[in-house]
């Protein structure tokens, strides 16, 4: 029953996948991969964590199909690596599991080979010789006989009609090599396997800091005098630079783009260098026995300042990106600044969580691996193409239409909506008018495979249109 | 060790995959010669990649006594995903050309197999 299962999901593989571009497709791929994976490992499901990733992997699937953006196909495909991850092990970290779902998916019939072999040598190995064997027998002589066709063709011109005769055309070969990669792709997420040993490493390390036996506290006592002078420095240092840059935002009225955009990137530039060194410096000082030294009071309050007042320092970062868009509308890039100021914000606060509990290194990378995980998922619903359009269309002081016709096709509607409302050229809006009418061809030539909720929308827009 | 076995086993199967991917969108009979003398250049490059990428690790781990088994274990996973992650970057490079298809799957399919082969080898 069970190999029938692959057999029917390779098929299903190819006539979803072969010679198609991404859309609902990858969606019904996901229905087809969740209940593949129940049918083979019913037991597992019944964990909370894995219910909890079937449904992230579902919502990326709904996400793909709504969206149809780039980013939703990679959520998609890092919610899927996660989920099979998962039902190999579902106790272990987020990183793990993607390593254990990339692994199972591109080699878990390459690793059962061998694994079965040495566990139950004996009698696999004769299976093994008979599948070989048959294997030879049918594979060698077909090869030969091909050949040896396909060069006696040219000997004999009755020889050569009598082939002609035969036609294969209605076989499509690279369909049927296209359904073995989806056999392969099947029989390799049927039984996940864990990668050793990261995975029992990971099962092993706790999240939470022990004591060494070897506690000097000569030696504790120098480095939190050293922590404590270069952390107070520092602190100091940062306190000087906010002052002066509060006092600049409040005495200078900054509305000139080029000088906001200065302002903006410098202060990112700042930002990524120190706040990498601020995570770095404390999680050398705060790596070890330092955490359970009695005397590190002083030094965990200049941690917790230079904490705040990096994040402090965020929200300055923030506050410019903020005006900046506010007077000269949303762009990809003003995104990804608030996008980096968000995961830099999450850092700083794992970093203080990690230093007031006494947690180790292995607790950071699992908190902001996860968060980093839910954002990605998170940022893949939104249709940003469209966001971007409505706010600059709407909201912002000034906005840049050559740059929002050039965005994807999924800002096409929305444009072709709003482009009698807003002051710009004839040729402009003629531009306009070409994107959407080639978004709308695009959508029909579209194959079901393809659809996405815009072959919906955009076809009763086009009716209304008409 | 049988490191000829395992040349002549892996140079065959790539060649297999290789020619399979590229006769599976059209047989062209004069191509049949051509079949044969690939397998010269598609030995070098099976050898080349086999000695120095996948049998360094087991005559690392014959200094130290380690058994293959354990070999296999440590080392494949790292090495199967590092060479799907080059040649699937060097399938998208190529825009999806048969060729370069034919060549990285034959490359990628051909190393996990030639581990198998190592593992299931048995000293005479």
């Amino acid at each position: 029953m069970k190999p029938l299962l692959t057999i029917i999901a390779s098929l299903l593989f190819s006539i979803l996948f072969y010679g198609k571009y991404i859309g609902l497709n990858l969606s019904i791929f996901t229905i087809v991969t969740i209940a593949f994976l129940f049918l083979y490992n019913p037991e597992k499901f019944k964990n909370k964590r894995i219910l909890l990733h079937t449904l992230a992997y579902i919502l990326t699937a709904i996400v793909v199909f709504v969206q149809h953006s780039s980013l939703s196909i990679i959520a998609n495909i890092v919610a899927f690596f996660t989920l099979v991850g998962t039902v190999s092990n579902n106790k272990t970290s987020i990183y793990v599991n993607w390593l254990n779902g990339v692994y199972t998916s591109i080699a878990g019939f390459f690793h059962r080979t061998f694994e079965v072999d040495f566990q139950t040598e004996k009698a696999d190995w004769k299976k093994d010789f008979d599948l070989i064997h048959l294997a030879k027998l049918i594979g060698i002589p077909l090869a030969f006989i091909i050949i040896f066709v396909l060069l006696y063709k040219n000997g004999n011109p009755m020889f050569n009609d009598l082939v002609n005769l035969i036609d294969f055309d209605f076989i499509n070969f690279q369909w049927i090599l296209f359904s073995i990669l989806g056999y392969f792709l099947f029989s390799n997420i049927s039984r996940p396997l864990s990668v050793e040993p990261a995975t029992s490493i990971d099962l092993r390390t706790k999240n939470e800091l022990i004591k060494s036996d070897t506690f000097s506290e000569e030696k504790l006592k120098k480095e939190k005098q050293l922590g404590t002078v270069l952390l107070g420095l520092l602190n100091l240092l940062i306190l000087l630079y906010i002052i002066t840059d509060i006092t600049y935002l409040a005495t200078n009225d900054i509305t000139n783009a080029s000088a906001l955009s200065y302002q903006v990137h410098n202060g990112i530039n700042t930002l990524i260098a120190s706040i990498i060194i601020a995570i770095v410096i404390i999680l050398y000082f705060f790596r070890g026995n330092l955490n359970f030294y009695s005397e590190n009071k002083n030094l965990k309050n200049l941690t917790y300042l230079w904490i705040g007042l990096n994040i402090m320092l965020i929200v300055l970062i923030a506050i410019k990106n903020l005006n900046y868009i506010t007077s000269f509308g949303l762009t990809y890039k003003r995104i990804g600044v608030n996008v980096y100021i968000l995961l830099t914000l999450i850092g700083l606060i794992t970093t203080f969580l990690k230093v007031l509990n006494i947690k180790n290194m292995a607790f950071l990378f699992r908190r902001n691996t996860q968060i980093a995980f839910a954002v990605l998922l998170i940022s893949s619903s939104i249709n940003w193409d469209r966001s971007i359009t409505k706010f600059n269309l709407n909201q912002a002081d000034a906005f840049d239409i050559d740059y929002l016709i050039k965005l994807s096709d999924r800002n096409a509607i929305l444009l072709h909506e709003k482009e009698n409302g807003i002051d710009i050229s004839i040729e402009n809006k003629n531009r306009i008018d070409t994107k959407y009418n080639a978004y709308m061809d695009r959508l029909n030539l579209r194959e079901w495979q393809e659809f996405s909720y815009d072959n919906f929308v955009g076809k009763r827009n086009s009716k209304t249109y008409e | 060790m049988n490191i000829r076995d395992n040349l002549a086993k892996s140079c065959l199967l790539a060649t297999a995959i290789y020619w399979a991917v590229i006769g599976a969108k059209s047989i062209d009979p004069d191509v049949v010669p051509f079949v044969f003398l690939s397998m010269i250049p598609i030995f070098f490059c099976t050898s080349i990649v086999i000695l120095l990428t996948i049998c360094p690790f087991f005559w690392a781990a014959k200094d130290q006594s380690i058994t293959k088994v354990q070999v296999i274990k440590r080392c494949f996973p790292y090495y199967t995903i590092a060479s799907f992650g080059l040649c699937f970057l060097g399938i998208i490079s190529s825009d999806f050309s048969t060729y370069m298809v034919a060549f990285f799957s034959s490359a990628y399919i051909t190393t996990c197999q030639s581990w198998i082969w190592f593992a299931k080898d048995k000293p005479k």
